[in-house]
């Protein structure tokens, strides 16, 4: 089945401004809360929203429905691009290699609801020195060494740290 | 699906664009490679969006909207009008593609051929050796079942005795040994065949009891390669045969 989003990227495949103000509609909460979490400044993530849309707007066919759902894929990019925008560095990640793979389905606010709640909850429950690391290498983007660095802690622990939380995370959605 | 667990946590940091230099090269490298890794490394996208999704909260200001959907107005967007104008460049560019299409059908055709008579080739080569592996099945089946009746002929008149025949071929290790009127041994005993070679220890070539009527074949026993034989013979060993001759042979080869 086609989903909904597919048909609006689709749409706006055409030209079709309408099916745009949708999306943007659906989300453009999720694009900003994360450039602002990143960047912690409104102008900043203001300015991100308008990039990650305006990429959409000129070449939707650069999200491919059939390889991961779209809030996913835009979480992802916009995380990205907020990275490259903190260490101000030009923009490396390609955004045609991002597939996302997400299980819980984000279309509708309560199932969007509901999934914050889980994702919250797992990240509750995570040994604190886990969860900072995650958080530092996905919101500060740091790397792996920088956060070893900073925690005084092995680079081979900060890895497995990382690893485990991003499992941890995925479990929430398969007990 | 298994991911490679040396890339296990290395696929996270790839995901986060944490992966610098060789490390980061030697997964890329990996990734182009491996099925399994790209589909993990595409949940791990998965999972980094959970994370990300949990930032969710303030909505954009008002006039973000608005400023998109300026930017938007300005720039050219994709209506049917603009392909029209474009139609002499399609229509030739369609012409090429069809013409392409044409040039790569016949090579197909072609190609189709070749591989059907390619097919038709193997297809009997194969009949032929099934026929082949039929007819060898035959034979060692007629060597080696319980129902086979052996006839020993000898000159007339004489009374029967016990014979054994080996066939064997150095270069292969191939070994088919036949007996006959065999006498009955003890439930604790078996015959023991021994390649006697032109140097060295004799080599066991297999185990064997006779039947009711004294006959026995053994097949193929597992021999090493190469070894050239002086000759062969039986000894009575225990049961579970042994790695030497531990008696004085019953039989051996002229």
């Amino acid at each position: 089945m086609v989903s909904p989003d597919a048909l609006l990227v689709s749409a706006i495949c055409s030209g079709d401004e309408q099916a745009m103000e949708q999306l943007y509609e659906r989300y453009s909460a999720i694009v900003y809360s994360v450039a602002l979490r990143i960047l912690g400044d409104t102008g900043a993530a203001e300015d991100i929203l308008q990039e990650v849309f305006m990429q959409l707007w000129r070449s939707p066919d650069t999200f491919d429905a059939t390889r991961g759902s779209l809030p996913g894929w835009l979480a992802v990019i916009t995380r990205n691009r907020a990275i490259d925008s903190l260490r101000r560095r030009r923009p490396e990640s390609d955004i045609t290699d991002v597939v996302v793979s997400i299980e819980p389905d984000l279309v509708g606010s309560t199932e969007m609801i509901r999934a914050l709640e889980k994702i919250r909850g797992a990240l509750g429950q995570m040994p604190a020195a886990q969860r900072s690391a995650l958080e530092m290498a996905f919101f500060e983007g740091l790397t792996h060494t920088e956060i070893a660095e900073k925690a005084g802690e092995p680079l081979g622990t900060i890895k497995t740290r990382i690893r485990a939380g991003l499992l941890t995370l995925r479990k929430a959605f398969h007990p | 699906m298994s991911v490679h667990e040396q890339f296990a946590d290395d696929l996270s940091l790839y995901a986060l664009g944490a992966l610098l230099g060789e490390e980061r090269l030697a997964v890329v490298k990996h990734l182009q490679d491996c099925p399994d890794c790209r589909h993990e490394l595409a949940r791990l996208q998965g999972d980094l969006a959970l994370l990300a999704l949990s930032a969710s909260g303030p909505k954009p200001p008002l006039r973000s909207r608005e400023r998109l959907m300026a930017a938007m107005a300005r720039e050219p967007r994709r209506i049917p009008g603009r392909f029209m104008k474009r139609k002499a460049w399609w229509t030739a560019m369609e012409w090429a593609a069809a013409a392409a299409a044409v040039v790569m059908i016949v090579l197909l055709l072609h190609q189709n051929t070749d591989l059907q008579r390619r097919v038709a080739a193997l297809d009997a080569h194969s009949t032929e050796q099934h026929k082949q592996l039929l007819e060898a099945k035959d034979l060692i089946a007629t060597l080696t079942s319980s129902d086979a009746v052996h006839f020993t002929l000898v000159a007339a008149k004489t009374p029967p005795q016990p014979q054994g025949k080996a066939v064997y071929l150095r270069s292969t290790g191939t070994l088919v040994f036949l007996a006959s009127n065999m006498p009955e041994l003890p439930p604790q005993k078996t015959y023991e065949l021994w390649l006697i070679p032109t140097s060295g220890a004799p080599i066991p070539a297999g185990l064997f009891r006779p039947d009711p009527h004294g006959s026995a074949a053994l097949i193929n026993p597992p021999l090493p390669t190469g070894v050239e034989a002086k000759t062969f013979a039986i000894t009575i060993e225990p049961a579970a045969g042994s790695a030497a001759p531990t008696s004085t042979p019953i039989m051996v080869g002229s």
